[in-house]
């Protein structure tokens, strides 16, 4: 099967940029350095083509009451505008997919989901929608989104009158806004932990924006600087720490589970359950851990293994998430990690790694 | 993409080059493989006085994305290794052919011989 490609597939090109696979799109994974471009986001700006990413639309009167039956989080509490993160259970707890939901009207709602996903996604939501009025609309095709991130995200966008003083975009939230003659959704969301904005836009605008970022000093960053970034903060990664084997409660994600809510899919699974798993943060002054391997504990035994694991530029150390087994959990919080023939003590962390700077 | 081949080293097809001082052959990865790899941060060498067969994996070279082992071209013992990268990995990015690896004592000349020519590994480059 060939490769899909994003709309701005030939200015990455046009840029030199390392090429890959990913979730069946021909995807940029650096243009630079990841290096450089994680640096720029952290310090300055950077701009990711994150189009191969899902657009569902929920429209009706009960689009609001649907998205909050789907999901594990509470949507129908959160505020107008804003945007809500939540993984997306089935009735055994297992997590089928991580999304954001944006509450765009009373009703209209944007679910944006991961690439991998899209099919699973929207086979398992468009079974869901029985006695809810609504119409599901998936838009993935239509939409090109930009991720537009770092501390200097909101002067550039302002500059190139992608938003406005007037718009009052706060963090977590979003809008449908009218800008040059066209309709996009502007949401103050990303996955780097730095202030940032993404926009979804008609292909067309998509490649004016991508352009105008670049003249304005956005430096282009592929999935490479963006998988770094966001093991820095430590958000999770569908696929890695979470997948259709495990709950939300193994990864941690308990605060996105709200059991008070009156009915919800999964919600008898995971009301009141406790997780088999435990996510750790773990990292290395010498040594890059990294997905597969395994976590042990003092006395060498395997209690888990690594999810995900880089470099971090930021830190210039091997940092790390991993899922180690909850009944085997250390009491002296104390691990190891083996690469090839060592086992490695690592350092345990109860924070991120990196505090990214988002408002 | 062109890639610096200097003329007086002999390569492998794994993206090692080799260079002989007498029966001491200086062992470190190539300009294409430092550029494929992108941003080098980790190197894991191995000890003084380690015997090597040709083709065993005697390192690691990490970017932020991946793993890589070293596979030795040629069969001896190490007899040096240049420590300096491990604090530095760095450097093979940016002096790929000043940022030897291991020096390896050999007892026959016939495996260097053997190595492929600067001309025969743009070639095999080119085809990648």
């Amino acid at each position: 099967m060939s490769l899909l490609k994003t709309s701005l597939h030939q200015y990455h090109l046009e840029l030199g940029a390392k090429m890959a696979a990913f979730a069946g799109f021909d995807m940029p994974l650096q243009y630079s350095s990841v290096k450089e471009e994680s640096l720029a986001v952290r310090s300055s700006l950077g701009v990711f083509d994150v189009s191969h990413m899902g657009e569902f639309f929920v429209t009706g009167p009960d689009a609001i009451s649907f998205v909050d039956y789907i999901i594990t989080n509470d949507f129908a509490g959160a505020g107008m505008e804003k945007a809500v993160y939540s993984p997306l259970c089935r009735e055994n707890g297992t997590v089928i997919d991580d999304l954001i939901a944006y509450k765009l009207s009373n009703e209209k709602v944007l679910i944006c989901v991961n690439a991998s996903n899209i099919e699973k996604d929207w086979n398992w939501i468009s079974s869901k929608t029985e006695g809810f009025n609504i119409q599901l609309e998936n838009k993935s095709n239509d939409y090109s989104l930009l991720a537009v991130q770092g501390p200097k995200s909101e002067e550039v966008l302002k500059a190139i009158e992608v938003i406005s003083d007037s718009d009052e975009l706060v963090y977590y939230s979003a809008k449908e806004l009218t800008k040059m003659g066209e309709k996009i959704i502007v949401a103050r969301t990303g996955y780097t932990g730095e202030d940032g904005f993404e926009v979804f836009t008609s292909h067309k605008m998509a490649s004016t924006l991508w352009s105008k970022l670049l003249e304005n000093g956005a430096t282009p960053c592929g999935l490479a600087s963006r998988d770094v970034l966001r093991l820095e903060v430590c958000y999770p990664l569908y696929g890695h720490e979470l997948n259709d084997e495990l709950t939300p409660l193994d990864a941690s994600l308990k605060w996105t589970v709200k059991t008070a809510k009156e009915k919800f899919i999964g919600k008898e699974a995971l009301d009141g359950a406790t997780s088999s798993k435990r996510l750790v943060k773990l990292s290395l002054e010498k040594g890059i851990p990294r997905e597969g391997y395994n976590i042990l504990n003092m006395n060498d035994e395997v209690i888990g293994v690594i999810t995900s694991g880089t470099m971090s530029v930021e830190l210039s150390k091997g940092i790390s998430l991993g899922l180690v087994d909850r009944d085997k959990f250390p009491a002296d919080k104390k691990f190891k990690i083996n690469i090839r023939k060592n086992n490695i003590e690592a350092t345990y962390h109860t924070k991120a790694f990196v505090t990214g700077g988002h408002k | 993409m062109s890639h610096n081949i200097p003329k007086e080293l002999k390569y492998t097809t794994d993206h090692e080059w080799a260079q002989k001082e007498g029966d001491i052959i200086s062992v470190g990865i190539t300009d294409f493989a430092q550029s494929s790899l992108g941003d080098i941060v980790f190197v894991e060498l191995p000890e003084v006085g380690d015997d090597l067969s040709k083709e065993d994996s005697f390192g690691v070279v990490e970017s932020i994305k991946s793993v890589s082992d070293l596979y030795s071209p040629l069969t001896g013992e190490i007899v040096e290794v240049n420590s300096e990268l491990v604090d530095s990995p760095e450097s093979c990015n940016e002096s790929p052919y000043g940022s030897w690896m291991i020096k390896i004592k050999v007892s026959s000349e016939d495996e260097y011989n053997a190595l492929m020519t600067p001309e025969a590994y743009q070639e095999h480059c080119e085809s990648l």
